[in-house]
Formats: C-alpha cells, sequence, structure tokens
C-alpha cells in the first residue's frame, strides 16, 4: 500500500519540515511546542520505517525505493534516492537513533530548546539523505550537510572547552570531505555520470586507485575514526550535549564504514586488495592502541568515545579482512561473515555506546557542576538501582558478552580473523580482554561501593523518559544479541553483490561455480 | 571615406535611459528640500528598475550578437546577463546603503547619483567590444566611485582609503591605457574582434608586454594578489555600503571586460594568460585565506576572503580554454560570491548604528541570543562563502572543480580545496562568534532595530543563498548558455 | 501436571527455560511479590528442572535413548555457515544436567536461611536461578557457540555474585578479577573456537569430530617457518579456556579472591559446578583432544602442578572458606590430571562425587559461619563440635570423602584417577603422579586441620558470641544431610556403571583411543566396590592419607607450638606460602600496573603530544604563525602599496617579456 509513496524523500524532508516548525516556534517560552512537535516528527518518521521495511525484498541486491530527478542538469548531476540491506539498516537505525536523543533533549537542555530539537532533526534528514542517495554529488551534499548542525549542536550546547572541540571537528571532517570531493568528481568526469552505480568497476589503472583510494580514505577514516586521524572524536565526544555523543557515537562514525563498503571497495578493488594489509594494521592499532588509551581516561565520556573507536576498528577490520580472506581461499563465501560482522558491529555499536553516552548524561545531569569525572561518582548503585541495572547490561554489550548485541560483531569479525591469519585473529581478539578492562573497571568505580558523597546520595534514579530510552535500547541490545538473524537476513544478499563487485576481475573470475546470492 | 551610418540607439537603451534620468535626478535632487531626500533614493531605484526592464527584453529577443557604434558596443546574451546581475545588485547594495547614510548624514541625494554614474559605467564595461569602450567605462565607474569612498566626511579613515584608492586606481588606468596604446600600435586595431585575429597573425613578446600590461590593470579592478594592496585599506576605511557596492557590481564589471579582452580578444595567447592567471589566482587564493585568519575587524576580514574568492573566479577562467565549463563556472562563482558578498556586508552596515561601526568581529559576539533571524542568514552566508553544502557556494565551488579537472588541472582543484579548508577556519570563527557566545553586557541590553524594508532584504538575500544552494539549475544553466 | 508426559525435546526447553523464568520473575518482580513468594516461585521451578533432569536421565541411561539433537532457532549464518541454537541431549549432558541441577536446588533451600536477613534476597535468587539456565546452556549447548554463550554466562553470574555485596571493596574487587581472569581464558577459548571455524567450516560438534581424523595430521604453519599441528593448537587455545574457568595454573587467582562472595555461590559456583565446566568441556571434546597427546600432557602437567601446589597453600589458609577453594583448586588439579590421561570417565566421576562432598563441606562451613555471626577466621573458632552436631557431623563426612578415606564417595574418583595416572604412559606421567600421590597426603593434612581448628581444640570464639552459638535452622541442615547421604554412598553405587560396566554409562558421549584407556586396563583387575576398599587399605595412597590426618593431628590439636616452631625455622618457605607464590603480585604489579602504564604512555606522549600537539594543532598553528608574520606587508602606506604593485607587475614582465 506504501509501495506508491516516495517514502526515502519523506524520510528526508519530514525532518527538515519539522525542523522548521520547531524553528518557529521560536524562544524558549513556546518549548514545549517545540518538544511536542519534535518528538511527534520523530516518532512518525520511525513508524515510516515500518512501511520501508515491510516492502524491502531481501532476495534481491538491486537498489530499492528509487527516486530519479535529473537536478542539476549542466553536471548531469540528478536527485536520485535508493537503498539496498545496508541502507536499510542503517537508516532504521537512524531514525530509531534519532527517536532516542529527541526523547532525551526534552529533558536534557532548557535554553533554545527550539534550536536544540532543530539540529537533531536536521542531522537525522542529512544522515538519512547519506544512507539514501545512489548520486555522489547528492551524497557528498548531505555527508557535508550534517556537519552544519552538529558543529552548532557541539557549540551551542557543549560544555566548558567546546568551541575548540567544535572547530576540531569541522575542520577536521571538511578536510577529509574535501578530497572526497575530488575524486567524485574525478570519477565523475571519467564515467560521465556523477551516478555511484556508475563508478563501479571504472577501468582505473593501479595509480588512479590508489590515489582515489587515499582520498577515500581520508575522508572515512576521519569519519569512523581511525588511528591516526581519530583526535577529534574524544573532544567533539566529550563536550558535546548528550545527545550530540549519541549521534556522533551511533551514526556519524557509521557513515565512515558505510562510505567503505559503498565507495572504496567497489569501485577501487584493485587498490583494496593491494593495501587491505595497510587498513588492517589500522584497525588492529586502533583495537589495541586506543583500546589500552581507554583503560587510563578519568573522564568518563572520554572513557566511552575511546572505547567506541576500539569498536569501530573491528568494523574496519571485517570491511577489509574479506580481501584477504578471498584471496586466501579463493572463495567468496568464506568471506561473508566477515562483512556481515562489520555491519553487525555498527549496528550493535550504535546501541551499546549511545546507551553509555545517555547515561553519562543524565548522571552529569544529576551533578551540580556536571561533572563527567569517574572520580566524582562513586556507589551510584546504591542511589539508582534501576540506572545500574540498565547500565550493567549496556556495558555487558560494550564488554561484549554473548547474548548482547555487541557480541555478535566482535564474534564474526573474530571468526573470520583467523581466516586471514593467526596473528591477526589474536589481536583483534585482545579486544576481549581490553573492553572487560577498561568497561568494567569504570562501571565498579562509579556505581559499586558506599555512597562516596552527598551529591550521589541525593540522585533521583530514572524518570519515565530516561526509562522508556533505555527500555528501547535495552530491548535493541537483547533482541540483536539474541537473534541477531533477521538483520542479517536482509544484509545478506546485498553483502553478496558487494563482495562479488568488491573483488578485482583476477579474483572474481576464479570463483567457485556454485556461488550463489542465496547461500 | 567615412561612413556616417548612426547607430543603432535602441541597443544601449538601458545605458541611454540611465543617463537621462541621472541628468534629471541631479536637477531634481538640488531642488528638494531636505527631508524629502528620500525621492532621490527612490528615483535613482527607480531608474535601476527601468534598466533593467529594458535590459530583459533585449535578452529574450536578441540571441544573436550584435554589434554597433562601429563596433564599440556589442549586445550579446553575456553582456545582457551581465548588466542584470549588475543592475539587481546595485539595487539590493542601494536598500541597504539607505539607513546607513541617513543615520551618518553623508552627502544624501549624491551618493545615490554617483551610484548611478557607476552603474552606468559598469553596464557601458559589460557590452564594450573595443578597449576603448572598455577603458571609458572602467573610468566611469571608478572616478565616482573614488568620491563615494570620500563621501563620508567625518571620517578619517574614509579620507585616507579614498586617497588609496584614488592614486592605485589612476596607476592601473595608466598601465591599461599603456597596454592598449601598444597592442593598438601592434595590431592597427581597438576592436576587441580585430585584436583577436591581428594577434592570432603575430603572437610576439610585444604582444606579451601588451598583454601583462592590460592584465595587470584587469587584476588590479579585481583586486588579486599582487594587486590586491588597495583592497583591505579601501574596504576597511570606506563607509560600510560603499564597501559593500565595491564589494559587489564592480567584480561582475571587471569579470565581464576580463571575458573580453582576454578570452574573446586575446584566445590564441591563452597558454601565456593561463599561466599568469595560475599564478595569480594560487597567491590570491593563499595569501587571502591566511591573512584573513589573523583579522580582528570583520571588514577587513571579508576584503580579505573578497581576494581569497577572486582567486577561485579566475579558476574558472584559468580552466576555461579546455573546458566545457570552465568560464560559466567563473561567471556563476563571482555572480553567487557577489550575491553574498552583497548579504554579509549589508549585515555589517544594518548593525552598524549612527556613531559607532560595529564592524569588530567581537561585536559580532551572541548575535544569536539578539536576533536570531539576522545570525541565521548570517550562518548561511558565512558557510555559503566557506563552500559548504547546502548553500550556494558549494556549487560555486563544486563547478569549478568539475571544470579543472575536466581541464586536467586536478592538482590546482586539490590546492584551491586545501585554501578552501583554511578559509573555512575564519568563516567558523564568525559563527562561533554569534552562536556559541553570549552578548557583552552592552549589547545584551541593546536589542537590534531594523526597519521592515532592511529586514525584507536581508530575508530575500539569505533565502536566495540557501534556495539557490538547493536547485542552483537555473542560474547555472543561464551561466552557461550566455557563454 | 504429569511431566514425565512430556516428551523428550520439550521438557529439555522446560527444563532450561524454568530458571531463566525464575531469574526474570524473581528479578523484576521480586520487590513487588516479596521474598517468600520469591523463594517458593524459584524453588518450585528448579525442583521441577531437577524432576526433568532425572527423567532425562531416566531416559537416556536406562532406557539407553539414542542422543537427541533439537534446534530451536537460527542464530545467523554466513556464506555457507550457518550457527544455530541447538542443544544436545546424550548420556553426559543428561548426568551433567541432573548433577546441576541437583546441587541447584540444595543450595536454593540452603539460601532461605542463609540470606535470611540480607537486603539483597530477590536480586540474589534472580542472580542463582539465571546461573542455573546458563550452566544447563552449556551443558547442553549442541555447538561451540552456544557453548560459549553459557561459558560466559556463567562467568557473567559468577561476577555478579562474586560482586553480589558492592558496597564492600573486596568484593567488587575480587568480581573484576574474576571476570578478567576468565576473559584472559575465553580470549584463548574464543580463539580456539575461531580456529576450529576455520580448520572444520562447521561449529557443530558432531560435524566437528567426525571430520578430526581426516585433519588429524593438517599442519598450521606460522611466519618463520614454525609449525604446529593444528588439532593441538586447537585443543591447547580451547584449554586455555579450560584454565581459565577451571582455575588451573596460572589462572587460578581469581577462585581464592571469589570467597569474597556469600557462602551458597561458594558452594554451587566455586566449587560445584561451573568451576568444573572446564572438565565438562574437555570431556565434551574427547574426539578432539584425543588426537593431540601433546595438548593432553600439557593438560597433565598443569592438572598435577595445580593439584599439589595449590593444595599445599591450602594448609596455610585461616579463613575456612579458603581452605575450601585452595581444596577445589587442587581436587580440580586431580580432575585435569585424569583429563591428561584419558580417563575422561573418571574425571566425571570425580567431578559428580567432588560436587556433592565440597558443596556438603561449603555448606557446613557456611552453617558455621552463620552461627558465629559472619565470621570466617578459623583462629576464632574451636570446639564447635558441641554446639553444632550435625554440622560437625555432615563436615566430618565431607571431610573423609575430601581425603579419600574409603568407602566414602571421594575415595573411589580419587583413587581411580592416581591408579590411573600410575599406568599412563603420557609424557609428564610420572611427575603427575607424585603429584597426585603428595596431593593425598596434602589433601588430608589441610582437610583435618580445618576440621580440628573449627570443630575441636579448645574454643577461641570471641567472649560475644560464646553461649549464643547454636545450630543452623533446618532450611540450613535438610541439603546438609541430603549431600551428607550422597557423599557416602555415591562413590560406591557410581563407580560400576560409570567406569567398569560395558558400555560405560557415559558411553559414546566420550570418546577414547583404545591404546590410551587407562580405565579399561584397570579394569582388568577390579573385583567390586568392597574388594576395591578392601585393597586400598594396603595401597599407598591409603597411607599417605592417614599420615595427612595424622600430621594435621599433631600440628594443630596436639602440639600447636611445633607449628610455630616450623614457622620460625623455615620461614622463608613460609613467606613463600602466605604469598601464594607470588602470583597476585605478579599480577598486580606486572600485568595490571604495566597495562595502565602503557596506556599512560600512549595517551600522553603519542596521543595528547604527537598527533593532537603536534600534528592538528600544530599544523593550526603554524598557519596562524605564517599569517601573523605575512600580515607586516600590509604596512598602510602607500608607497609601499605601490611598490608592491609595480614589483609584481615587473616580477611578470621579466617572466614572461625575454
Amino acid at each position: 500500500m506504501f509501495s506508491h509513496l516516495p517514502i526515502l524523500s519523506i524520510l528526508i524532508w519530514l525532518p527538515l519540515l519539522g525542523a522548521v516548525l520547531v524553528l518557529m516556534t521560536g524562544n524558549d517560552k513556546q518549548a514545549n511546542w517545540a518538544r511536542t512537535i519534535a518528538v511527534l516528527v520523530a516518532v512518525l518518521s520511525l513508524l515510516l520505517c515500518i512501511p520501508l521495511c515491510l516492502g524491502f525484498d531481501a532476495n534481491s541486491y538491486a537498489m530499492q525505493y528509487r527516486e530519479d530527478y535529473l537536478w542539476i542538469d549542466s553536471y548531469k548531476i540528478h536527485y536520485s534516492l535508493g537503498i539496498d540491506g545496508i541502507s536499510l539498516v542503517m537508516i532504521v537505525l537512524t531514525n530509531f537513533t534519532g527517536l532516542l536523543v529527541v526523547l532525551a533533549g526534552i529533558e536534557a537542555t532548557k535554553i533554545r530548546v527550539a534550536q536544540y530539537m532543530a539540529t537533531f532533526l536536521t542531522m537525522q534528514a542529512m544522515i538519512v539523505g547519506v544512507f539514501a542517495s545512489m548520486d555522489a554529488i547528492l551524497f557528498y551534499v548531505f555527508w557535508e550537510g550534517m556537519l552544519i548542525p552538529m558543529y552548532l549542536n557541539i557549540g551551542m550546547w557543549g560544555s566548558a572547552n567546546r568551541e575548540y572541540a567544535s572547530i576540531k571537528f569541522f575542520l577536521y571532517t571538511f578536510l577529509g570531505s574535501l578530497l572526497m570531493l575530488v575524486a567524485l568528481v574525478y570519477l565523475a568526469q571519467r564515467s560521465g555520470s556523477f551516478e555511484i552505480q556508475s563508478f563501479y568497476h571504472l577501468p582505473l589503472n593501479l595509480e588512479e586507485q590508489k590515489l582515489l583510494f587515499f582520498a577515500f580514505l581520508l575522508s572515512f577514516a576521519v569519519k569512523v575514526p581511525m588511528w591516526p586521524v581519530h583526535t577529534w572524536l574524544p573532544d567533539a565526544h566529550t563536550e558535546a550535549p548528550a545527545g550530540g555523543s549519541v549521534v556522533l557515537a551511533a551514526l556519524m562514525l557509521k557513515l565512515g564504514v558505510y562510505g567503505f563498503l559503498r565507495f572504496n571497495m567497489p569501485i577501487l578493488p584493485v587498490a583494496c586488495q593491494e593495501l587491505a594489509w595497510v587498513m588492517i594494521i589500522l584497525s588492529l592499532i586502533a583495537i589495541v592502541y586506543i583500546g589500552l588509551i581507554a583503560i587510563v581516561q578519568t573522564d568518563m565520556k572520554k572513557l566511552i568515545a575511546y572505547s567506541s573507536i576500539s569498536h569501530m576498528g573491528i568494523a574496519t577490520l571485517g570491511c577489509f579482512m574479506a580481501y584477504d580472506i578471498v584471496k586466501d581461499s579463493q572463495n567468496l563465501q568464506s568471506a561473508y561473515m566477515s562483512l556481515e560482522g562489520a555491519v553487525v558491529q555498527m549496528v550493535s555499536h550504535a546501541f551499546g555506546s549511545g546507551a553509555m553516552f545517555l547515561g553519562v548524561g543524565w548522571l552529569a545531569d544529576r551533578y551540580y557542576n556536571h561533572s563527567r569525572l569517574i572520580k566524582s561518582y562513586g556507589g551510584v548503585a546504591n542511589t539508582m538501582p534501576v540506572f545500574a541495572a540498565f547500565f550493567m547490561l549496556f556495558a555487558l554489550s560494550n564488554v561484549g558478552l554473548p547474548g548482547t548485541a555487541g557480541f555478535v560483531g566482535e564474534f564474526m569479525v573474530i571468526m573470520s580473523a583467523m581466516r586471514t591469519h593467526f596473528w591477526v585473529a589474536m589481536v583483534a581478539a585482545t579486544t576481549l580482554i581490553l573492553g572487560a578492562s577498561y568497561t568494567l573497571w569504570m562501571y565498579k568505580r562509579v556505581f559499586f561501593g558506599e555512597v562516596t558523597n552527598d551529591q550521589v546520595a541525593s540522585f533521583k534514579d530514572l524518570n519515565w523518559i530516561e526509562l522508556s530510552n533505555y527500555l528501547l535500547l535495552g530491548i535493541g541490545v537483547l533482541w540483536l544479541g539474541l537473534y541477531p538473524e533477521p538483520v542479517i537476513r536482509v544484509l545478506q544478499v546485498t553483502l553478496g553483490h558487494l563482495l562479488v563487485q568488491s573483488m578485482p576481475f583476477g579474483v572474481a573470475m576464479n570463483l567457485p561455480v556454485e556461488f550463489s546470492y542465496f547461500a | 571615406m567615412i561612413d556616417f551610418a548612426l547607430p543603432t540607439f535602441s541597443l544601449a537603451g538601458p545605458e541611454i535611459a540611465m543617463l537621462i534620468m541621472a541628468g534629471i535626478i541631479l536637477l531634481v535632487d538640488v531642488m528638494l528640500p531636505e527631508r524629502l531626500r528620500i525621492v532621490t533614493y527612490l528615483l535613482v531605484q527607480a531608474t535601476l528598475v527601468i534598466a533593467f526592464l529594458l535590459a530583459i527584453p533585449q535578452y529574450r529577443h536578441h540571441s544573436e550578437v550584435l554589434v554597433t557604434f562601429n563596433g564599440h558596443y556589442v549586445v550579446d546574451r553575456l553582456a545582457i546577463l551581465l548588466k542584470l546581475f549588475i543592475y539587481v545588485m546595485s539595487f539590493a547594495s542601494f536598500v541597504y546603503a539607505r539607513q546607513y547614510i541617513e543615520e551618518r548624514k553623508m552627502l544624501r541625494g549624491e551618493y545615490y547619483i554617483l551610484g548611478l554614474f557607476c552603474v552606468m559605467g559598469m553596464s557601458v564595461m559589460a557590452s564594450a567590444y573595443s578597449l576603448l569602450t572598455i577603458y571609458l567605462g572602467l573610468e566611469l565607474l571608478s572616478l565616482p566611485l573614488y568620491a563615494m569612498v570620500a563621501s563620508y566626511k567625518d571620517s578619517q579613515q574614509a579620507i585616507e582609503a579614498a586617497m588609496k584608492y584614488f592614486i592605485m586606481g589612476a596607476l592601473a588606468s595608466g598601465l591599461l591605457l599603456y597596454g592598449i596604446s601598444i597592442l593598438y600600435g601592434l595590431t592597427g586595431s581597438i576592436s576587441i574582434p580585430g585584436i583577436a585575429q591581428a594577434i592570432h597573425t603575430a603572437p610576439s613578446s610585444t604582444v606579451m608586454l601588451a598583454l601583462i600590461f592590460i592584465m595587470a590593470a584587469l587584476i588590479f579592478k579585481f583586486g588579486a594578489v599582487p594587486f590586491h594592496m588597495w583592497v583591505p585599506d579601501v574596504y576597511q576605511g570606506a563607509p560600510t555600503t560603499v564597501t559593500l557596492f565595491i564589494a559587489s557590481a564592480p567584480k561582475i564589471a571587471a569579470f565581464g571586460i576580463t571575458m573580453r579582452i582576454l578570452v574573446q580578444g586575446m584566445p590564441s595567447l591563452h597558454i601565456a594568460w593561463e599561466q599568469i592567471l595560475i599564478v595569480i589566482a594560487v597567491l590570491s587564493m593563499f595569501m587571502g585565506n591566511l591573512l584573513a585568519i589573523v583579522q580582528a575587524n570583520i571588514k577587513r576580514m571579508l576584503a580579505y576572503s573578497s581576494i581569497a574568492h577572486i582567486g577561485y573566479t579566475l579558476l574558472g577562467i584559468i580552466a576555461g580554454p579546455n573546458s566545457q565549463h570552465g568560464y560559466s563556472a567563473a561567471l556563476f562563482y563571482i555572480s553567487t560570491y557577489v550575491l553574498v558578498a552583497v548579504g554579509a556586508f549589508g549585515i555589517i552596515s544594518l548593525l552598524s548604528r549612527s556613531g559607532l561601526e560595529l564592524d569588530k568581529l567581537e561585536d559580532y559576539r551572541g548575535l544569536n541570543a539578539r536576533s536570531p533571524w539576522l545570525a541565521f542568514m548570517m550562518l548561511l552566508l558565512m558557510f555559503s562563502m566557506a563552500g559548504v553544502p547546502p548553500t550556494v557556494g558549494f556549487f560555486a565551488k563544486l563547478g569549478l572543480l568539475v571544470s579543472l579537472v575536466e581541464a586536467h588541472l586536478v592538482w590546482l582543484a586539490v590546492a584551491a580545496l586545501i585554501f578552501a579548508l583554511i578559509g573555512a577556519y575564519y568563516y567558523l570563527r564568525v559563527v562561533m562568534l554569534m552562536y556559541f557566545e553570549e552578548p557583552t553586557e552592552a549589547y545584551a541590553r541593546t536589542p537590534v532595530v531594523l526597519s521592515p524594508d532592511m529586514m525584507i532584504a536581508v530575508t530575500i538575500n539569505g533565502i536566495a543563498v540557501l534556495a539557490l544552494g538547493i536547485l542552483p539549475s537555473t542560474l547555472i544553466e543561464l551561466c552557461r548558455i550566455v557563454i | 501436571m504429569n511431566m514425565f508426559s512430556l516428551d523428550l525435546t520439550t521438557s529439555i526447553y522446560v527444563m532450561i527455560l524454568l530458571p531463566l523464568l525464575g531469574a526474570i520473575v524473581a528479578g523484576i518482580l521480586g520487590k513487588v511479590i516479596g521474598r517468600t513468594a520469591t523463594h517458593r516461585l524459584v524453588i518450585a521451578f528448579i525442583a521441577l528442572s531437577f524432576l526433568l533432569s532425572c527423567k532425562l536421565v531416566y531416559e537416556m541411561i536406562f532406557q539407553n535413548h539414542p542422543r537427541l539433537v533439537t534446534t530451536a532457532y537460527t542464530w545467523a549464518h554466513a556464506g555457507l555457515v550457518q550457527i544455530d541454537v541447538s542443544f544436545l541431549l546424550d548420556k553426559l549432558s543428561a548426568v551433567m544436567c541432573c548433577v546441576v541441577t541437583f546441587v541447584s536446588l540444595m543450595v536454593y533451600i540452603y539460601t532461605i536461611g542463609y540470606m535470611a536477613d540480607d537486603p539483597g534476597y530477590q536480586r540474589f535468587f534472580s542472580y542463582i536461578s539465571l546461573f542455573t539456565f546458563s550452566m544447563l546452556v552449556l551443558v547442553l549447548a549442541d555447538n561451540f557457540l552456544l557453548l560459549f554463550f553459557g561459558w560466559e554466562g556463567v562467568g557473567l553470574v559468577s561476577y555478579l555474585l562474586i560482586g553480589f555485596w558492592f558496597k564492600r571493596e573486596p568484593a567488587t574487587f575480587g568480581s573484576l578479577k574474576a571476570f578478567l581472569a576468565n576473559r584472559v581464558g575465553d580470549f584463548g577459548f574464543l580463539l580456539g573456537i575461531a580456529l576450529v571455524l576455520t580448520d572444520f567450516g562447521t561449529l557443530q560438534y558432531q560435524e566437528v569430530f567426525s571430520q578430526v581424523p581426516k585433519l588429524a595430521h593438517s599442519i598450521w604453519i606460522f611466519p618463520g617457518g614454525m609449525t604446529i599441528s593444528a588439532i593441538t593448537l586447537i585443543c591447547l587455545l580451547l584449554f586455555v579456556g579450560a584454565m581459565g574457568k577451571s582455575a588451573q595454573v596460572p589462572l587460578h587467582v581469581w577462585l581464592p579472591e571469589s570467597m569474597e562472595g556469600p557462602t551458597p555461590i561458594s558452594a554451587l559456583i566455586h566449587a560445584a559446578t561451573m568451576v568444573t565446566a572446564g572438565i565438562y568441556m574437555v570431556t565434551r571434546m574427547s574426539p578432539l583432544f584425543e588426537y593431540s597427546p601433546a595438548a593432553l600432557s600439557v593438560i597433565l602437567v598443569i592438572g598435577a602442578t595445580t593439584c599439589f601446589f595449590m593444595g599445599l597453600l591450602a594448609v596455610f589458609q585461616f579463613d575456612i572458606k579458603r581452605v575450601i577453594a585452595y581444596s577445589t583448586l587442587s581436587q580440580l588439579g586431580y580432575m585435569a590430571v585424569a583429563l591428561g590421561v584419558s580417563a575422561y570417565d573418571a574425571a566425571i566421576f570425580h567431578l559428580v562425587t567432588h560436587a556433592f562432598f565440597k558443596a556438603l563441606l561449603f555448606l557446613a562451613a557456611g552453617s558455621v559461619i552463620i552461627a558465629l555471626h559472619h565470621e570466617q577466621d578459623m583462629r576464632k573458632m574451636g570446639g564447635l563440635a558441641r554446639y553444632l552436631p550435625v554440622t560437625y557431623l555432615t563436615f566430618l563426612i565431607g571431610s573423609f570423602a575430601l581425603a579419600a578415606i574409603p568407602p566414602f564417595a571421594g575415595f573411589y574418583s580419587k583413587d581411580v584417577i592416581i591408579e590411573a595416572t600410575r599406568l599412563s604412559t603420557v609424557p609428564g606421567a610420572s611427575y603427575a603422579y607424585c603429584c597426585v600421590q603428595a596431593g593425598a597426603f596434602v589433601t588430608a593434612l589441610y582437610t583435618f586441620r580445618a576440621l580440628f581448628l573449627t570443630f575441636h581444640t579448645r574454643s577461641r570464639v570471641d567472649a560475644a558470641l560464646a553461649g549464643k552459638v547454636h545450630e543452623s535452622p533446618w532450611v540450613v541442615l535438610l541439603p546438609l544431610l541430603a549431600l551428607a547421604v550422597l557423599s557416602v554412598v555415591a562413590g560406591a553405587i557410581l563407580i560400576d556403571p560409570l567406569l567398569f560396566s560395558h558400555p560405560r554409562l557415559l558411553g559414546d558421549s566420550v570418546f577414547i583411543i583404545p591404546a590410551h584407556d587407562m580405565v579399561a586396563q584397570l579394569g582388568f583387575h577390579y573385583h567390586g566396590t568392597l574388594d576395591m576398599a578392601r585393597e586400598a587399605l594396603t595401597g599407598l595412597t591409603f597411607w599417605m592419607v592417614i599420615a595427612g590426618i595424622i600430621t594435621a593431628w599433631l600440628f594443630n590439636a596436639r602440639f600447636p607450638q611445633w607449628a610455630e616452631m616450623l614457622k620460625k625455622k623455615l620461614s622463608w618457605a613460609y613467606a613463600v606460602m602466605i604469598n601464594k607464590y607470588g602470583f597476585d603480585a605478579f599480577n598486580q604489579v606486572v600485568l595490571v600496573e604495566g597495562t595502565r602504564e602503557t596506556g599512560n604512555l600512549l595517551y600522553t606522549i603519542s596521543d595528547v603530544k604527537v598527533i593532537d600537539g603536534m600534528c592538528v594543532n600544530g599544523s593550526g598553528e603554524a598557519v596562524r604563525s605564517f599569517a601573523r608574520f605575512a600580515r607586516r606587508m600590509q604596512t598602510g602606506y602607500l608607497y609601499h602599496y605601490t611598490l608592491v604593485m609595480v614589483l609584481g607587475l615587473m616580477a611578470f614582465l621579466i617572466w614572461y617579456v625575454r
């Protein structure tokens, strides 16, 4: 019944419309109007995801829900939308997170509520746009467009050091995307169109491929972020308001990996094959080095931020291991798991870290000077048992405990890492130990023990909004942990197609004949 | 024997209309009592409207190139489009000017009349088809401009700026004349097409000499490195509305004559002028963005940023010969930049109240708290200058990028973007001040009051930047077909 | 309802899910429905699943039902790999289920008494119920994923329960330590699983085991040409996991700390069930381990080491629970030794009997602790036999069982292991034999030391309590008695079917290459339980035990001053013992501090200084400073400006017009 609706466009433009409406409510006297509208819009767009999922055909790797209009004819730029399995998953995730942050925002902010909500709605729209756009320039417009609201969000509602953090965030990411823009234009000039699909398997020689690879790499590596271009993230995460941190962690970081899957791998197979080892090493560094750094953080948000980097390391590892696996086994089947792991890791990390950022935000709100320092807390479990219980769940997901979302991705990636090399798997697996150390040590210091100060003693347990937030997330975490198959089902065919596209012809040639998308 | 065929005056309709009106307005202005000055203003704006309306049908009817006044005057789509832009931008800058100059009791009527003469000069430049007309238009633009800069007699800075502008402008004109004379001596022709084929036969080092002199003058008008030294001082010193005026329409006119002289006049020398322009473009983008970072005065900052933007515009012209989009991209870039610049200076002038010029960056602290709408407009303009989608500035840069890549100048594209990154920093800083900080005590208590027409002007300006960012197609197309 | 009408599959699910349900209800509604309702509900559930497990045992063993695999749903699939949530019921898992649910039931009942006045009553029930659930999943898993799920699940619950009294620093510290130590084990375990998936292309037990013979000789090559048999590598990695869970040296450090938790879970998790998961896992994987002699002898040596040296430490502990904890380590060592010599059935046999008597000992100790209002130091006990007759009796039985006095349960299981070790020819067997023999002596020594210090000798109970000491309520005593009975008879009943009947009770659940089968060789001169008990009197082991008991009596009951004297004489040895061979110090200083220091260095130097300081902010600063320098050109002097113009012009002229 919804098939005739331009549902993707609605998902993009509805939040924007909402943002405008919210802004119209003006100053904080009408704050409640702003809140109501924002929540309504968020709920509505999340509901719209239901028909989106129902109408989606998981057995086809073709782009679905296509919309295509000529946008700028002199450059052959189209307003063309469409989604495959990966995009679908990410879009649903985006709308889900959108609702969360708007809900969280109801309580979190008291000043300039309208503008606060507007930034979130705009970000949501932009991110959906990124995942849905099939035209390189459209993609880029959304990709950059989301910087503005994020920049404002960090800068306007952030904490003490927000100006430095916001500018750092903007310039860091801007630098990356500029090079990507050149790469896109170059590809378009070679292919004669800005359709992303038209870039796939262009006859590019190795030199070009490598240069383009690095152009894309810089932009996506900054977003992921990968070592050594990760230093914007701890600052941005730490200074941003809770909601901002959630969007950063849950969605923006994913854009990097999404970029790898959408651009680097299918467009530059040879370069990826050649440089896979670089990416693998960088990912491993992210996992270990960043994990070690996370252990010694004294600021809860910084700690979670670093843990995010380390977890995204798993995702990037999953993406680029695929090449080594296929090269060794000469068989695409064996590379499935590593890609699935990467994508699932993106989703699960969104739940886990998102929840933890929210939680830390709530703690800080209850503390008189909004302290995020671990040492300011202690014995919170005494005064906020429910919160402690939920937080434990998400901490465990962060630790990658089986049965929680965090486990699935890690498990799959480590499993397939063994196919590339023993040592790769071994280094990747250290995340079990490191993750447990930093997460649970923090948990111990913040939640366990006697109540340390009267601040903590005065804490009230979760109110109903916070509770509803955590219920949503908790369900997500457990569901994905106990029964990931539905998500994987959606990804399956798309990833299979992606694999075929992402392999250099040389490799793709000698694949087993019995290869089918429906493995 | 001499041919006495009368020129087809109708083609020069807009200019003639403006001339007549200028005369009338001068007379009227003398009669008018002090309190009715507004009439002058309205008349001038009406003149611009008339000129605009006269130009429109020309665009519709004359798709082919028409040359008259013995080959000194051309009407083609480029000329007409440039004129349209010029009229619109001038109109806008006068709108912004009204409140400002009333508050400052600057010589009221004359201001607009001088401005009108400038516009006339510009539109002559737009359809000039011989070096002589070009020079004519240039001077007709420049001289009133010097006066306008000086028009704020109470301001020491303004006078100084006017002085510098005048002397250096004179120097530039000298260079231009010198170049023209050499060229004439060499080719025996001063009409663009004449020169074109003449040079085609004989490219020599003397031609280069002429080329360089002429280009120096053009670059000066644009205000690009190394002939940019006047820009910061004049932009800062001149009354804000005059700065606004200088930063707007004249750039378009300058682009017009550059197209005539270099592209239509010396196509065979494109290797040479490309190289020169590359040097100039890179220097301008570099110096402009770099020096803008350390400015504390927003007018001066925007002055440097304009230098950088000229650098970008030149990129389009550089790529032009080897790409199908180059010139149009440049035209699109310059016209949209002017739109943005007008808006930015407009807001500065609106915020400045009689007595105190609010042109320090500090003065923008917490603007969002004082006037969210104005702040939002400024935000749009700043991001557009930084070239961040979904503002028009992005597509301007994109066009350049595409044409540079077409012209196999990828390295230049990359360089341009690196400079853009540096540039982003100071635009962001303005946003930072407006949004992330609370207004200082003094300003917090004084709300921003704007007369409705100003509000409308700003709004249209800002929204245009956004709208053109979302639907740039028509304008891009327009720029493409005129070249 | 008549549960015996349920078919096997359903009863498996019901058995697994009842504890989970209990956990959820107790956890979420606990505060609502109140204490009594909570424990009634939870215990009812566990009782049901115990009955169901009995039914399973009956079906599998007496009806000799073939192995049964049932799939709940597909967890995930990738390429050709499909991972199901599926359960395997065979003789081994049936027996384990029965043991787990029985001990759980006992402990749940006991808890009512022990935790009576604890504010976290419902939470505690929720946790232990969750534990039983995870343990059942672990036991019934049909593939490595589910195994790992249960594996980590029990680890989690153990973490939660050790830190149950989260206000107490030692408790939270101990819990974190336990989790991390286990994580180190799981690190290896997961790698092992990954290796299995890589080499066998599946995680399903049977599919893996069926391929083992094919891959027996495949080689795993490391860079640098170092090669190792794939099977051995897998086995070693898996065993690392077992070392973590079953607290084998050097990953044993967490078990003594775990005593910070309430006593019931010390009995349930850290003695009877969870810690034996490693033993169970290796037995389950016998088809793998059998093909890797190297791995077996590693297990043997590590087990033997744990068995003796950890037992030795028990002698020097004064906290009654810690004594039993170390004895648990030592007994786990015995089981590991049994695995090492491919006597898997013997390992399981000892696992079962140990579950009974060790749970008994812990619960008895717990009953003492309640009586003394949570006093655990044996130096503050003594002469309690008079006040706590039942507890004393049961503790005594437990001690006999533990010290392997015939014909108590412990005797049969332990004796078999020792004999098997004697016969074994695996490399390291002789070392192991010495260890287990010495172990027997040590076991008796520390067990009876504890017994004497607690129940005999003169009372050192502090005056406040003296006279107020009285026997525990029936909810506490009931489990004690039940377990006591089993500790007496279990051995004699089980040894025949488990070890010396054909086919053995565990039948095809365990795979042994005939050449390795020590138990079979023992079978040749085994003539019934009584006979075995009688023969033992002439065996070395028995006299080691007697010697142990006598020593314990001399040094603790009769002439305590001798102990003091020795302490003086051998102060250095004593120091080593008190510091537990310095494992904790090593971990704390080298591993923990080391990691933190590295992290600090990386953060402060690499991240903050180099990347952020130099590269990021550095470049920005560079641009800015250059700009500051460049603006000097803008002097404001007209003649400078014109000069620049002219110079620029000149430059171009010179460049182009030559």
